[in-house]
């Protein structure tokens, strides 16, 4: 591994090795804004590597390595260096994560208080969490919330904003004056182009909030909203974390804890405008 | 003649959250999900081991049975048993 | 730690207790038990044998051109589509560059596009997604 960096993310710390240049380059630029592990020392190392060494060169793709690895994921052409990144860094959590209960959701924070959206991928919630923080949220994140069972509060985990096909567009007009990754075209899940969280959002990363409401949005529909009773908020975030049941007996209390008189609201938005102006008027109304 | 008995209460962490209550198996480390009779069930069977009809009665005796149908309950108690929270001795 | 009476811990404290709730048994053929399964242990172990029908069972009989775009039967240079659903383990294959079990070099890169722009809702969305990175 002849490249290297390290990085905090929220209360996570990487090291990431690299059999190339580039990728590691893009992550010093990008993440140049946030601290280094806590005491230099990582709490995840991920590896970018070639499976065989002719790969380093011939139509260059990128292995994903690690602490934690899934068998036979696939390859990324190198030109996606940063997305392999990205998605190591991701699978470290989804994978090894044992001091939080992982929540897969956005969330977005003003006084004190957390605002959690989560749903299936394609929902929105990444793009509603960058068009909060566009308004003057603090982003938490975009894909991982990290619950501590002892004190029920959440922890940012604020790594690039991930934005796919149509959605980035829509905040390459929103962020005045934001960072971005280059536009990644032909990936697994289509275009994606990172934006680097505000710079505010990223000096508070270490200030965790009080969860206050949580919102399961579904885009392209017509505006409609119900209540979620506490047993189907309970299920759904389970099926949302992938480490709830390694947690034990700590990630249930952890759960039960949080979905007990938290206010929950599923909503259905056809277009952002109405999605901002419903989770305003919810926030008022309920935390 | 089969008899079942809830697993002992020590292991079971209870937590009724609206319509659903939450059980979480401490021997088994599995969250279930559960909806009435569930959770009643469990009570009347915290004790001796009883039979299905014991345990038809023993519901009866503290609850207002709407539908005292001994299929369903064995219905109930093999769900019970496949999860785990209740014991066929 | 205790286990909580589930009546003791019911919203109402207040009230008098009733002396006797109804409680219905339910109906034999119904569940009232739903045990929570960890996702991604069920994602890893489905990944190699989950299956992709080309195309979706609601588009049955539609044809998929070169991009992978779902056309009508018929099509002018399309693809019919795929005889049987391929699996994960093969279109995992195809990904690396391989071809699909039983199609030609460009009927396979006609289905794998057609993979790749799998939406959520369609049927086989699953099955591809688990292929790449766990979503959590």
């Amino acid at each position: 591994m002849r490249h290297s960096t390290q990085l905090r993310i929220g209360p996570v710390g990487f090291r990431v090795g690299s059999d190339w240049r580039a990728p590691v380059a893009l992550l010093d630029d990008l993440y140049r804004d946030y601290p280094p592990p806590q005491d230099d020392i990582p709490d995840f190392n991920v590896r970018l590597f070639a499976a065989r060494f002719w790969r380093r060169w011939l139509r260059p793709s990128v292995q994903i390595g690690g602490d934690f690895v899934i068998p036979d994921a696939a390859p990324l052409p190198l030109a996606q260096g940063l997305l392999a990144a990205e998605m190591a860094m991701n699978l470290q959590m989804a994978l090894g994560q044992r001091r939080y209960l992982l929540l897969h959701a956005s969330a977005v924070e003003r006084d004190g208080k957390a605002l959690l959206m989560t749903g299936e991928s394609g929902a929105g919630k990444s793009t509603l969490a960058a068009l909060l923080m566009t308004r003057g949220w603090r982003l938490l994140g975009d894909e991982f919330v990290l619950l501590d069972p002892a004190a029920g509060m959440v922890h940012g985990f604020p790594r690039l904003i991930s934005l796919k096909n149509e959605a980035i567009g829509v905040i390459e007009r929103e962020a005045k004056g934001g960072r971005w990754g280059p536009l990644l075209e032909g990936t697994p899940k289509g275009a994606i182009r990172h934006l680097v969280p505000d710079v505010r959002s990223i000096a508070a990363m270490e200030q965790p909030a009080t969860p206050a409401l949580v919102l399961f949005p579904s885009f392209g529909f017509e505006g409609a909203e119900r209540e979620v009773f506490p047993s189907e908020c309970f299920v759904r975030l389970t099926q949302a974390s992938t480490n709830y049941v390694t947690l034990g007996e700590a990630g249930f209390d952890a759960l039960t804890g949080l979905v007990r008189g938290l206010p929950a609201r599923a909503i259905d938005y056809p277009d952002t405008k109405t999605a901002i102006a419903t989770v305003e008027r919810l926030w008022g109304e309920l935390a | 003649m089969t008899r079942y008995r809830a697993a002992p209460a020590a292991t079971l962490r209870i937590v009724l959250l609206d319509v659903l209550t939450l059980v979480y198996h401490r021997a088994s480390g599995i969250t279930h999900v559960v909806d009435s009779p569930v959770p009643e069930m469990i009570e009347v069977l915290g004790g001796v081991p009883l039979t299905l009809d014991e345990t038809l009665a023993a519901l009866a005796a503290v609850h207002d049975l709407i539908d005292p149908d001994r299929n369903a309950l064995a219905a109930r108690l093999d769900e019970l048993v496949a999860a785990g929270l209740v014991e066929a001795v | 730690m205790a286990d909580e009476n589930p009546q003791d811990s019911a919203p109402s404290a207040g009230e008098p207790r009733p002396s006797r709730r109804a409680l219905m048994l339910g109906a034999a053929s119904a569940s009232a038990i739903v045990s929570i399964k960890p996702a991604l242990a069920q994602t890893a172990g489905s990944v190699l044998n989950c299956e992709i029908p080309v195309p979706d069972p609601g588009r049955a009989g539609s044809y998929i051109d070169a991009n992978g775009k779902v056309v009508p039967p018929g099509t002018k240079g399309a693809f019919p589509p795929a005889v049987r659903p391929f699996r994960g383990e093969d279109v995992k294959k195809a990904m690396n560059g391989g071809n699909l079990p039983g199609t030609s070099y460009d009927q396979s890169r006609a289905y794998t596009n057609y993979i790749r722009r799998l939406q959520r809702g369609t049927s086989g969305f699953t099955c591809f997604a688990s292929l790449q990175m766990p979503r959590g």
